[in-house]
């Protein structure tokens, strides 16, 4: 971007009308974006319920939520179900894009299928997925005598965080598949003919030629991943509103029930803003990993 | 290929351009008339019917008010995302729980004492929502409404079948499920899918066993959770082997719906189940009783609290008008057409028909012999429903004293607030 | 797994074979839930019987009485259009302020601080997730009367506005500045120079930004839910959320609701799909 070499850095008149389109922009992020945030620090400080009147109870809130058993589980669960989704998601979709790679038949009508999910809402696709773990698979389970699939995955705390896991994974594999897909279409053929004639094969070649290759690919499913897993609320909402025993009560889901609907307006509150500063340090590590192993290969 | 791409594009726009224009035609709801205009929103959707009728009753009588009543689904979700919003409705029909304290406690409600239809309203109903304020407040500040009863329902026909006794104890009680199984018949059946459903047993054993202002004594210091829910935990996972297997994996309308369908000979829930059960089966017999916690006969008291009650919202600008929508509801024949189409008892003095499924509490009622549920002081947020959910269905030896320990130390940081408020009560008094 | 690997994207053609085999029983697994919809909108309430027939076999007849209750219940055309609105003017809107903010950002950021600052301010709001901000909207929102559509767009506006900025100021660096340049020479102003110039040569990134845009938006219940519920204004997903509420046990009738609300994008996925991975795979790749 830098190849015009201007050193004067003096404002133009061109600079001026630039800066005026800038201005409302930033006051429109500012007011929806900037603002909420540093009120939500504030509400943070009170025993407001979102209603009537309130007091300040100081850091209060804040301290809470680190002895909090519910908001504790609730970030345990948040990341158990983001570190279990982003390796299933990727390890999967990478396997399906290398076949979906191949000079293989009905090559493009198999890349629509297997991208569905990903356009469909994640509230919808949870209930048809609720009724199929409710009342398909416990049939199936009956049908051929498999132990665990007889009762409702939905219904114990061991199996309930699995079934959405299984729901959101099948959304989020369409998406990163596609994107690796178009990574392996970067990967040039003769770094295949280069190997052969070393006689590097299977496994090894593609972990030493190919994947080093779509790194770059990796590092963006790997990010976008993580971060929609998160955030997971429509799959909560659709599939166990957080049971059975509250085991499956995401971050997000919490601030939404009992923030909204259960008078915690201030103590939820300085929990969101926790969660915003997790965010900030979690992106942050990821990218700076990341970023750093991209560099080394 | 971009030629198609643009006429997408065009097509994209004309569909947007012409649904907003439909669209932009219904906006906000003003009285052209100039009508005052009087908002009740209640949190029965179950009664969405009645209310449409009542409604468009009282539109036609009044020339001046026109009355807009909401039932949506969610309504306590949708009520407080409302006030949140500061866009309160005039009237609220909430039940006499938590959520009436908090909206006290926050100033939210109008006192109505001089309100002339109070004198109609039953004592015993008055005094429940007294007992729901954190610390005594002067004022009245709801009508109660309707009330309901929470103890068993049973399938008549299947019990006159089987000849079948209804219990008085507890050892009776068990004796019956044994029997009923014996039989082949299922005795209980559960939704405990929905966690709320898991408080209806539990309020229904916790009344005969526990004082009422428990949590006010509690909140005083002056006693444990620990020790005054012991039995009523032990006794409620007494009753899980009388239920379907896992049931955790079924929902309350799926209770309602087999307990409807005859899988269940009994269901341990709230007269407030009855229309939905009807809704699948119009047809079936069915009665009630109190649940016999105790083993003393003599002892049991009848769960009973305000199902239905209306508040004028603080900032409603017509009091008058709001009073008079008031009046009408509480008129002899209103409550009737409620009444018949929704079991419930009604908190006004008088003579009324009341559902007979409700035949096998009818004396206790009569009587007054009641009493409110424990969960109405229990804080939302705290999700008790859930505990005992987790506590119901927590194998490990020590469970009992996982969960009693967990309520007592939950209850001191959910109540903090509260606890301290009526500690500087206590300390004014003295 | 390790035989997949082998050839890489030239493969011998049994291996291919097999493969290929096993891709069609994999979209099997996309496919099952769908036509379960499909078949158990189809049913009536007593052909649910309790066995993998009852929930998998046709039905006994194909009739459309569950889907016109379904489209009465849930008020459909109205949260369609509902739905249409939201995402329509969030797309257009997006695209032509989100587009403008790219290019002012993008072609002062090397020359003054205070662009730069701008950039990273606006893209860093990206680690924002809703759920932090959402109590304070609602509140926000409300105060200045925008508990409404006008308000849920508003809000989509700036939420995309990180990934939409940081989208076009990057595709900024395929436009040479001599075009504008000599835009400039030409006597045109800022403002003709963007849109003759600038505007229609951002258009590869327009496409992606709709699609990825209408994707979210479409899909979106969290925002409409708090922002505009209790109110009459539903949107298709928000919808089937009141519908669960409501009518939870009538599977029959909820899964007709659910195929409705799938189908109309479902339709549009079929018409565009190309463009619609196209602009998928850009917008994360760039």
């Amino acid at each position: 971007m830098g190849n015009h070499t201007k050193r004067d850095k003096a404002w133009t008149k061109n600079d001026k009308i630039f800066l005026g389109i800038l201005i409302p922009v930033l006051a429109l992020f500012f007011f929806f974006n900037t603002l909420p945030l540093l009120k939500g620090f504030y509400y943070g400080l009170t025993n407001y319920r979102g209603y009537g009147d309130y007091d300040f109870v100081g850091l209060r809130n804040f301290k809470d939520i680190f002895t909090d058993l519910r908001v504790g589980k609730s970030y345990l669960f948040t990341f158990k179900y983001a570190v279990v989704m982003t390796i299933a998601v990727n390890l999967i979709s990478l396997i399906l894009a290398l076949g979906l790679n191949r000079e293989i038949r009905g090559k493009s009508a198999l890349r629509g299928i297997y991208f569905v999910p990903n356009i469909l809402g994640g509230l919808v696709v949870g209930y048809i997925f609720s009724f199929i773990f409710t009342y398909i698979l416990p049939t199936v389970g009956e049908i051929t005598g498999i132990g665990f699939l007889q009762n409702s995955m939905l219904a114990s705390t061991k199996t309930a965080w699995l079934a959405i896991v299984i729901v959101g994974a099948w959304q989020g594999i369409a998406m990163n598949t596609i994107i690796y897909i178009s990574g392996l279409q970067t990967v040039p053929a003769e770094v295949y003919e280069a190997g052969m004639i070393d006689g590097v094969s299977g496994w090894k070649k593609f972990w030493n030629l190919t994947f080093p290759l779509i790194l770059p690919f990796f590092t963006i499913n790997l990010v976008l991943c993580m971060k929609n897993a998160l955030m997971v609320f429509d799959q909560i909402m659709s599939l166990t509103k957080g049971g059975p025993s509250q085991s499956t009560e995401s971050i997000s889901y919490l601030i939404y029930q009992n923030g909204m609907s259960g008078g915690q307006f201030g103590f939820q509150s300085a929990n969101a803003f926790v969660f915003f500063l997790v965010i900030v340090i979690i992106s942050f590590l990821q990218m700076k990993f990341l970023g750093g192993k991209e560099e080394q290969l | 290929m971009a030629e198609r791409k643009k006429k997408i594009m065009a097509l994209f726009l004309a569909v947007t351009t012409v649904s907003g224009l439909l669209l932009g035609g219904c906006g906000k709801k003003e009285n052209a008339e100039g009508k005052v205009v009087i908002e009740l929103v209640h949190y029965k959707p179950e009664a969405v019917d009645v209310f449409e009728a009542l409604e468009e009753k009282f539109n036609e009588t009044h020339d001046d008010i026109e009355l807009v009543i909401d039932s949506p689904n969610d309504a306590m979700v949708i009520l407080k995302t409302r006030f949140i919003r500061e866009n309160n409705p005039d009237i609220i029909g909430i039940g006499g729980d938590i959520n009436y304290s908090n909206f006290l406690d926050a100033n939210m409600l109008m006192d109505i004492s001089d309100f002339d239809g109070l004198s109609e309203i039953k004592e015993n109903y008055l005094s429940t929502n007294k007992d729901l304020e954190y610390v005594p407040k002067d004022g009245v500040y709801a009508v109660p409404y309707m009330a309901n009863a929470a103890g068993v329902l049973y399938n008549h026909s299947m019990f006159q079948e089987h000849g079948w006794e209804i219990p008085t104890t507890w050892e009776e009680f068990l004796q019956l499920c044994e029997d009923i199984q014996s039989e082949g018949i299922q005795p209980l059946y559960f939704g405990y899918k929905d966690t709320w459903t898991c408080l209806a047993p539990w309020n229904a054993i916790a009344v005969n066993l526990c004082e009422t202002d428990i949590a006010y004594q509690v909140n005083s210091g002056n006693a444990t959770f620990a020790e005054a829910y012991k039995e009523v935990a032990v006794k409620d996972k007494e009753l899980l082997k009388y239920g379907q297997p896992n049931p955790v994996a079924y929902s309350y309308n799926d209770a309602c719906t087999a307990f409807a369908r005859g899988q269940a000979a009994m269901y341990v829930i709230g007269s407030y189940a009855i229309p939905q059960i009807k809704s699948v089966n119009p047809e079936m017999d069915i009665d009630s009783f109190v649940f016999p916690a105790s083993s003393e006969a003599g002892e049991n008291i009848l769960n009973s609290g305000n199902d239905l009650m209306f508040s004028v919202m603080e900032d409603c600008e017509h009091k008058e008008e709001a009073y008079e929508v008031l009046r009408f509801l509480l008129e002899d024949e209103n409550i009737q057409s409620y009444l018949d189409d929704q079991s419930a008892v009604p908190c006004k003095k008088g003579d009324f028909k009341i559902a007979p499924e409700l035949e096998g509490m009818k004396d206790y009622i009569d009587k007054g012999i009641v009493a409110d549920y424990q969960d109405h002081h229990y804080p939302s947020e705290m999700s008790v429903d859930a505990m005992i959910q987790t506590y119901l269905f927590d194998n490990n030896s020590n469970s009992l004293e996982t969960f009693l320990s967990r309520f007592d130390k939950e209850w001191i940081r959910y109540n903090k607030d509260i606890i301290s408020k009526v500690k500087k009560y206590q300390e004014k008094g003295e | 797994m390790k035989k997949k690997n082998r050839e890489g994207a030239v493969g011998g053609k049994a291996i291919n074979n097999v493969i290929n085999v096993l891709l069609a029983l994999g979209c099997l697994t996309i496919l099952f839930p769908l036509y379960m919809t499909v078949i158990i909108a189809f049913k009536k309430p007593s052909e649910m019987t309790n066995d993998v027939a009852g929930a998998l076999g046709f039905p006994a007849n194909w009739n459309f009485d569950n889907f016109i209750e379904a489209m009465r219940v849930t008020d459909f055309w109205r949260s369609l259009g509902n739905s249409l609105f939201l995402t329509g003017v969030t797309v257009i809107i997006c695209i032509l302020l989100h587009s403008l903010a790219g290019y002012v950002i993008g072609r002062k950021m090397a020359k003054h601080k205070l662009f730069k600052a701008s950039y990273f301010y606006i893209v860093s709001g990206m680690f924002v997730p809703f759920a932090v901000l959402m109590m304070p909207l609602v509140k926000q929102t409300a105060q200045i009367g925008m508990a409404n559509r006008l308000g849920v767009i508003v809000l989509y506006v700036v939420f995309f506005m990180p990934m939409n900025v940081l989208l076009y100021s990057g595709y900024l660096k395929n436009i040479p500045i001599a075009l504008e340049e000599a835009a400039c020479v030409d006597g045109a102003t800022v403002w003709q120079t963007y849109w003759k110039i600038i505007f229609p040569n951002m258009k590869p990134m327009h496409a992606t930004v709709a699609v990825l845009t209408a994707m979210s938006t479409w899909n979106d219940v969290m925002t409409p839910l708090v922002i505009m519920s209790g109110s009459d204004v539903n949107t298709l997903p928000l919808a089937q959320l009141n519908f669960q509420s409501q009518f939870g046990t009538n599977y029959n009738l909820a899964f007709a609701s659910y195929l409705l609300a799938l189908l109309p994008i479902l339709i549009f996925y079929i018409i565009c799909q190309k463009q619609i991975i196209n602009g998928v795979v850009n917008g994360a790749v760039k």
